[in-house]
């Protein structure tokens, strides 16, 4: 897991669990700004069927805390990731 | 790796746990109860194949916050002394503690349901990951999901309230295979019951 500081007009996605095996990766760097509800589309394009195998069980957290991918009542989602934020997939928990 | 104030302390390690020092964190002359849940490794297998070894993850900075937030959430609500949650990190060997939870109060009762509530939120919330490696040639790890997170099962997190799934759960299923669907969803829980110890009172 890399916590270091992406290069300028990126940033950070950290992968854990089966989203980690999945990509063979435990973190990538993506051009932002991204807005956060085309995160998925960006990622199932670079990773064919990671969408159906991983990511729709997933909850996503941009700077450690959790957002909301999902459209709002007027079918917008304004949240954009931005230069610089550390962004991860959270697949479900099995602590213990 | 640990966060510690407010006689909260919670804590992510690749070393093994240690039950006296954090006993020791819990003690108070102001508590006559001390209660302890220990969660240790367990020979599973998985059709038929034993599991090799198993290996936690985390995302250490979330985990700690997560961990934080719900100690000092069930420290308030049955009003305890002190509280400590330490789970183990990396490969856990068989028969080892992965996770320490000790509740201190003035008595047992609030110590005994302080415990067992934090570890119930400990693990549907923290940030944590266990992957179960096999002792056959060409096998996959296994993620495994304490929750109903049979792959293709949405789950809504948001802002620390609960994950719900949105589909079907097949019902209680704690330690739901997080993979292939031929996946013994009925299995009892891989992770074993430690042992429940209670002092003092």
């Amino acid at each position: 897991m890399a916590s270091s500081k992406p290069p300028q007009g990126h940033f950070t996605l950290l992968y854990f669990a089966a989203a980690s095996s999945f990509t063979k990766k435990s973190s990538e760097i993506f051009r932002a700004p991204l807005p956060a509800r085309d995160l998925f589309q960006v990622l199932e394009k670079r990773y064919p069927g990671f969408t159906e195998k991983v990511l729709s069980s997933c909850a996503v957290t941009v700077n450690l805390e959790y957002i909301d991918l999902d459209e709002d009542q007027d079918g917008e989602n304004s949240l954009v990731i931005k230069e610089g934020d550390e962004v991860a997939v959270i697949p479900p928990v099995s602590s213990g | 790796m640990f966060r510690e104030e407010d006689s909260i302390r919670v804590e992510l390690t690749y070393s093994p746990l240690s039950i006296t020092a954090n006993t020791n964190f819990v003690k108070s002359p102001k508590a006559g109860a001390v209660v302890m849940f220990a969660g240790c490794t367990t020979r599973d297998s998985f059709n038929d194949l034993p599991v090799k070894s198993l290996t936690y993850q985390s995302y250490p900075p979330l985990a700690l916050r997560t961990l934080f937030s719900i100690a000092s959430e069930v420290k308030a609500k049955h009003d305890l002394t002190a509280i400590s949650i330490i789970h183990r990190l990396g490969t856990v060997p068989i028969g080892e503690e992965s996770i320490l939870i000790l509740a201190s109060s003035s008595h047992r009762h609030p110590a005994f349901a302080g415990a067992s509530e934090a570890l119930e939120l400990t693990k549907e919330k923290a940030e944590v990951w266990k992957l179960e490696e096999f002792a056959g040639e060409g096998m996959e790890g296994v993620w495994r999901a304490n929750r109903d997170g049979v792959m293709g099962v949405k789950m809504e997190k948001g802002d620390g309230e609960e994950a719900v799934s949105q589909a079907n759960t097949g019902g209680g299923g704690e330690d739901v295979r997080g993979r292939a669907e031929g996946a013994k969803a009925a299995e009892k829980a891989a992770d074993g019951e430690g042992a429940d110890v209670s002092v003092g009172d």
